[in-house]
């Protein structure tokens, strides 16, 4: 008799106990955020809506149509047309994302050696018509043109055995001798193929 | 004369869409009125065919698809393959990027057994807990966010080291995180563990005996919860957890109130290792450089490591090119979701519900 009544005894507090710690959040303001009018700044790593990046001095689009984020892309949603001039200068011609297929895993911007692709903060774009979510060249440009990015830091690249030295710098963006409309500033640099020069860090 | 009254067992679903069921699983029950006489779980719901997706990409690819693998501890996935694919080709992690990781696959633990002590108590009747566990989850979520730039799916454990450092903002939060965290699982603590209800819903419901979990290869913290001293961190220790001192937390009872104690203390431990890590974090490298086209030496290697569900194990076979040949990934829920008919035969469905949360399974760990 005794131990039911001690169990009653010890039910109840718990209980009470368990009432008075979810009690103790009536006297608390509210953490959640009212989300459509209120946003939470994300942070400035935030994996969100893939885009060009654009030289500000130039005003032409990074991009050397090396085509390693489109190699880099697990899920093959980067689709890059590139065409050759007659001196056999790569440029781009096209650059579409589609975000159907893109995972927001941030491989092609790590890929890329020219800060041409990046992953900007922009993460609700939601849209009507499944082939809007479709983004070309015009479309990804316009949406970097804002967003802050760091000058590439031109690694240095070792030089072959047999090149002379004057080859062995191509890491100064030199000025395009030919002015194209989406010509790359440093077009002169070999195309990073794998064996390239450039390391990179996508392992 | 009247025709002799007699019963008749019925066959009912539970699933694929049931709340209770983590995921979509169907179990087709026997009932004889709510007493269970037979348990058939059908899985295959959620198959995404990630190990054969991973034969058509490069290693570095393999790791955003290893985050699908089991979304609940995706740092603990990424890590898995890594260390397989770095026991492969003999690659020597730098120590910051061992601390790193670290400091992450326990956070991610931390987070993970936060769903787990939230949705349990739910499945049994109880819903404030999860949204007081979801309130804490939410700021390792944003420590997350803050170094890898995502908050669910990182894709950030690389082979040779991490992605990127930490930024400096992150030591200062995480320190924050982890001075309130142990008053907020006293709070968890007061809502549930001496609470009547609780008990009765839990103690000594779905034992699972020693033996049991030898027999099914039942691993991690449901292994523990019967007594089982096994922890990979501590019997076949990998990256270097041999470096902190943390207790393994055991249960006696075996039952869904020891398994849900036993994680609950885990919390503590994990949160007890971040704290050193952070107290003995070097400088340095984060990360060795490993080549564009990554091609590990030509062999198969089995690597394994203990996530908060058991075992994980990743199986690498290598022929030296720059693809994976073959992935097998093992995961803990599988062993558990078999040994649970075993364990509910002449138990009610409540019980089966308890059960089901208590083992942790999670279905497209199972499905893959």
């Amino acid at each position: 008799m005794v131990e039911v009544i001690r169990q009653f005894a010890s039910g109840i507090y718990n209980l009470l106990l368990g009432m008075f710690t979810s009690g103790k959040h009536l006297a608390r303001h509210a953490i959640t955020v009212q989300y459509p009018k209120e946003r939470w700044e994300v942070p400035e790593r935030s994996r969100g809506m893939v885009v060009l990046l654009t030289d500000h001095e130039t005003g032409q689009l990074n991009c050397t149509a090396c085509l390693l984020c489109m190699r880099g892309c697990p899920s093959g949603a980067i689709d890059i047309e590139v065409e050759k001039d007659e001196k056999g200068r790569r440029h781009l011609k096209n650059f579409t994302v589609d975000f159907h297929l893109c995972c927001f895993c941030g491989l092609c911007q790590e890929a890329c050696n020219f800060s041409a692709i990046k992953l900007s903060r922009k993460y609700e774009f939601p849209e009507y018509d499944k082939k809007d979510l479709i983004f070309d060249i015009r479309k990804l440009q316009a949406e970097g043109m804002d967003v802050p990015y760091e000058k590439p830091v031109r690694k240095k690249v070792e030089p072959k055995p047999p090149a002379a030295p004057s080859e062995a710098a191509p890491a100064q963006p030199s000025v395009p001798e030919t002015p194209g409309p989406e010509k790359p500033p440093s077009s002169d640099t070999p195309p990073a193929e794998a064996d390239g020069p450039n390391p990179t860090e996508a392992g | 004369m009247a025709e002799e009254l007699r019963t008749e067992d019925m066959t009912m679903n539970m699933g694929p869409q049931h709340p209770s069921t983590h995921g979509v699983c169907r179990l087709v029950l026997t009932l004889d009125g709510e007493v269970i006489k037979d348990c058939q779980p059908v899985i295959g719901f959620l198959h995404r065919s990630i190990e054969k997706m991973c034969e058509n990409r490069t290693y570095a690819q393999c790791i955003p698809l290893m985050d699908r693998f089991e979304y609940c501890t995706s740092m603990s996935c990424n890590w898995a393959f890594c260390l397989a694919a770095e026991k492969l080709s003999d690659i020597k992690v730098p120590e910051r990027g061992e601390y790193l990781r670290v400091i992450m696959g326990e956070l991610n633990r931390i987070a993970s057994h936060l769903i787990f002590v939230g949705v349990t108590p739910m499945d049994c009747g109880a819903l404030t807990p999860f949204l007081y566990t979801f309130r804490e989850r939410e700021r390792i979520m944003d420590l997350f966010e803050m170094t890898c730039g995502q908050r669910l799916t990182y894709n950030y454990i690389r082979i040779g080291g991490v992605a990127k450092d930490i930024p400096p903002e992150f030591i200062p939060k995480c320190r924050e995180f982890l001075d309130i965290f142990e008053e907020k699982i006293r709070d968890y603590e007061k809502l549930l563990v001496d609470n009547p209800i609780w008990i009765a819903r839990n103690k000594g419901v779905g034992i699972i005996t020693p033996q049991l979990v030898y027999d099914y290869c039942i691993s991690g913290p449901s292994a523990r919860a019967s007594g089982v001293n096994f922890d990979i961190r501590k019997n076949d220790p990998y990256s270097i957890y041999d470096r902190f001192d943390f207790d393994i937390p055991l249960g006696t009872g075996g039952d869904c109130y020891d398994r849900f104690n036993v994680r609950v203390n885990e919390m503590r431990q994990s949160a007890r290792i971040v704290a050193q890590a952070l107290d003995h974090l070097p400088d340095g490298e984060i990360r060795v450089k490993v080549p564009l086209k990554f091609k590990p030496n030509p062999g198969e290697v089995y690597s394994r490591r203990e996530n908060s569900r058991g075992e994980m194990g990743v199986y690498l076979v290598s022929d030296g090119s720059t693809k994976p040949f073959r992935i097998r990934a093992r995961g803990g829920s599988f062993s558990h979701l078999q040994a649970v008919p075993h364990i509910v035969k002449g138990l009610k469905i409540a019980d089966l519900v308890a059960i089901f949360a208590s083992m942790d399974i999670i279905m497209p760990e199972i499905d893959r």
